[in-house]
């Protein structure tokens, strides 16, 4: 026995090659929305994982230091004090960093560089060494002899692992120069980075240019961009409040702001190419709709006469939509999600966009994974394409006159 | 006794650009309950402009529709179509079936527009179907049945939802003689046997000979 929803089904397939081509499109808009949410999704992941490893959550600096131009006026004074109270306040893991700009020279030649040096948690510089080391390996926390350098820097200077490399930091507060031996080559995904990347330990870097003083402290907490990132601000604003005089607690979105501002537009992107995608989905959808209407013009009048309301009308019409939009979103749904878990893994997009991902931060492996909300902005989508494409269908098919719909020859 | 339905003064002018056709010049008419009545007349008299007003199907350009002494010429649509679905069965000359729809689920759809539950419109439509000897084809789609057939699916239909009234278009226009024949004493048994007012458009003089009354109308007009 049948009801207006077996109805609706019966109707929609009576045309079936029709039918096939509308639930195809709609499954197309599920598929591709789903599947551009989940990476863009991973990309945002992606970049965020890289800035925060690489900057922190939270950092704390001198107040005002994008206005300061001398290096002593950037220094954080008794650093280890500072990490130290920080250290009462919460178990983030926390970085001891201090910038030197300096000349670096080998035998021969010499470049301008940033030199790091800092002081990393074991597993932080784990990470680190995995990721970035290609050859050697990092100066260990207190050596004041090693030095590692971007390999595209120590291949300027014409060095090799064990050449002497030579370190001028004019202005410091620290010897101002020092000679060290290369013990380690770093690859980084941006070559210009690559290029002016120079790392020491912590204390071989305030040796040189500030004895006992950091440009900065970062702070790391074990946080995904999706499901915890919110939690930063209340952290920050307590934090900051336990500061002493003459420092300021940033987040990575103050310390970053054009790359928060990327975030920020990646979702409304997202919805926009969403939006599209159904919308011409939804084209279909409404040109199924009513040529199937107009094909049963005689039918309806007869529906309308035997006692049908405009409110059953509607509710049919409205019907045969949503089972197309929701046949379309079964199928695109399913195997957009078949897809995003063989992917899941993780794959590569180096040989997409090269060298120039890494300048915009761009990881350079993929992990497709869906947010919680991502299955039902794409269902709701399908939802909203079916009511909207049925919406004027609907109201011709409400308002026919039954005597006129029987008597119409399509 | 009241009758069950009545028009008063009632005209339909057809109005197509500025060119104005009457079918109904001020048609006064009354239908008694229990009534076998058929509209007669030449092709358009009037007959179905007249039933369809009379089935709250269209509206007059003037006078008065009375379904059980309620006037219903000004209700609003979603009025009307209450009113065709509690108060009035609907057969129409062409038989008008649901194409995807079997022959019981044709003769429980308008149960079905009602919300009666599942079981309760089946036993009913079942019933009609029987009725009019259609049970063993219940489970067939219209395409799969003869004009007659499908005919007696259509009467089963209105019947099954026990309306006051039966509004019939021309029902037997499509069927032989035989097959219309079979109809009529079908309908002729059933307005005997459970007092359901008939009203027919018609010019089949077969079933003009088994109607209690005959309303003759001529160009828009009863004919004295």
């Amino acid at each position: 026995m049948f009801n207006l929803l077996s109805l609706s089904w019966r109707n929609i397939w009576r045309h079936r090659s029709r039918s096939l081509m509308t639930v195809g499109a709609v499954a197309l808009a599920v598929f591709f929305t789903l599947f551009y949410l989940s990476f863009l999704g991973a990309m945002e992941n992606g970049i965020y994982n890289n800035l925060t490893a690489s900057v922190g959550h939270l950092q704390v600096r001198v107040e005002g230091y994008r206005e300061k131009r001398e290096f002593r006026d950037l220094l954080i004074p008794n650093a280890a004090g500072v990490e130290a109270q920080l250290a009462q306040k919460t178990q983030a893991a926390r970085v001891i960093a201090l910038e030197v700009p300096a000349l670096i020279a080998g035998e021969t030649r010499s470049r301008g560089a940033l030199l790091l040096g800092n002081q990393r948690p074991p597993e932080m510089r784990a990470r680190f060494i995995q990721q970035h080391l290609v050859e050697g390996t990092l100066p260990a926390v207190g050596d004041l002899e090693g030095i590692a350098l971007g390999q595209a820097l120590a291949k300027a200077l014409k060095l090799r692992l064990g050449d002497p490399v030579y370190v001028y930091a004019p202005g410091t507060l620290g010897r101002g120069a020092a000679a060290y031996r290369l013990v380690g080559l770093l690859r980084f995904p941006d070559p210009a980075a690559e290029a002016r990347s120079a790392y020491l330990s912590l204390a071989a870097a305030q040796e040189l240019a500030a004895p006992g003083s950091a440009t900065r402290i970062e702070l790391h907490f074990p946080f995904t961009r999706y499901t915890q990132d919110a939690q930063l601000g209340p952290i920050q604003a307590q934090l900051a409040q336990q500061l002493g005089p003459g420092l300021s607690l940033e987040s990575w979105k103050e310390v970053s702001p054009a790359i928060a501002q990327i975030f920020d537009l990646l979702t409304p992107l997202v919805l926009i190419f969403a939006a599209l995608f159904f919308g011409l989905a939804g084209l279909l959808v409404l040109n199924t709709i009513y040529l199937s209407l107009l094909e049963r013009t005689r039918e309806l009048g007869v529906i309308v006469a035997l006692g049908a309301g405009p409110a059953q009308v509607t509710r049919m019409v409205v019907l045969e939509s949503l089972l197309l939009c929701s046949s379309g979103a079964l199928v695109g749904g399913g195997l957009g999600l078949l897809s995003i878990a063989a992917l899941s893994g993780g794959f590569s997009l180096e040989a997409l966009y090269g060298e120039v991902g890494g300048v915009f931060g761009l990881p350079e492996t993929i992990y497709l994974s869906l947010r919680a909300w991502d299955i039902p902005i794409t269902l709701g989508f399908a939802l909203a394409t079916g009511l909207l494409a049925a919406w004027w269908p609907a109201r011709v098919a409400a308002s026919l006159e039954p005597v006129e719909a029987m008597r119409f020859t399509a | 006794m009241k009758p069950v339905l009545q028009v008063k003064e009632l005209s339909k002018i057809y109005k197509v650009d500025t060119v104005e056709t009457p079918a109904l010049r001020g048609v006064n008419l009354e239908i008694q309950p229990g009534e076998f009545t058929a509209l007669a007349g030449p092709s358009g008299s009037g007959k179905s402009t007249l039933l369809h007003l009379m089935g709250g199907l269209d509206r007059p350009t003037a006078g008065e529709v009375w379904l059980d002494g309620v006037r219903i010429d000004g209700f609003s649509k979603t009025r009307l179509a209450h009113l065709r679905l509690w108060n009035l069965g609907f057969v129409f000359q062409a038989y008008n079936l649901i194409p995807v729809l079997t022959a019981l689920e044709n003769a429980a759809f308008v149960l079905e527009l009602r919300g009666e539950p599942r079981e309760a419109r089946e036993e009913k439509a079942l019933r009609a179907l029987e009725t009019l000897g259609m049970k063993d084809f219940a489970h067939r789609r219209p395409n799969q049945l003869s004009g007659g057939q499908q005919q007696r699916v259509a009467v089963a239909r209105a019947l099954a939802a026990q309306p006051k009234i039966i509004l019939a278009d021309e029902p037997t226009a499509n069927l032989d003689s035989k097959t219309g024949l079979a109809l009529i004493e079908h309908l002729r048994t059933l307005n005997r046997a459970q007092g359901i007012t008939f009203v027919f458009s018609t010019h089949d003089p077969r079933l003009l000979e088994r109607v209690d009354r005959i309303v003759r109308l001529e160009d828009g007009q009863i004919a004295a």
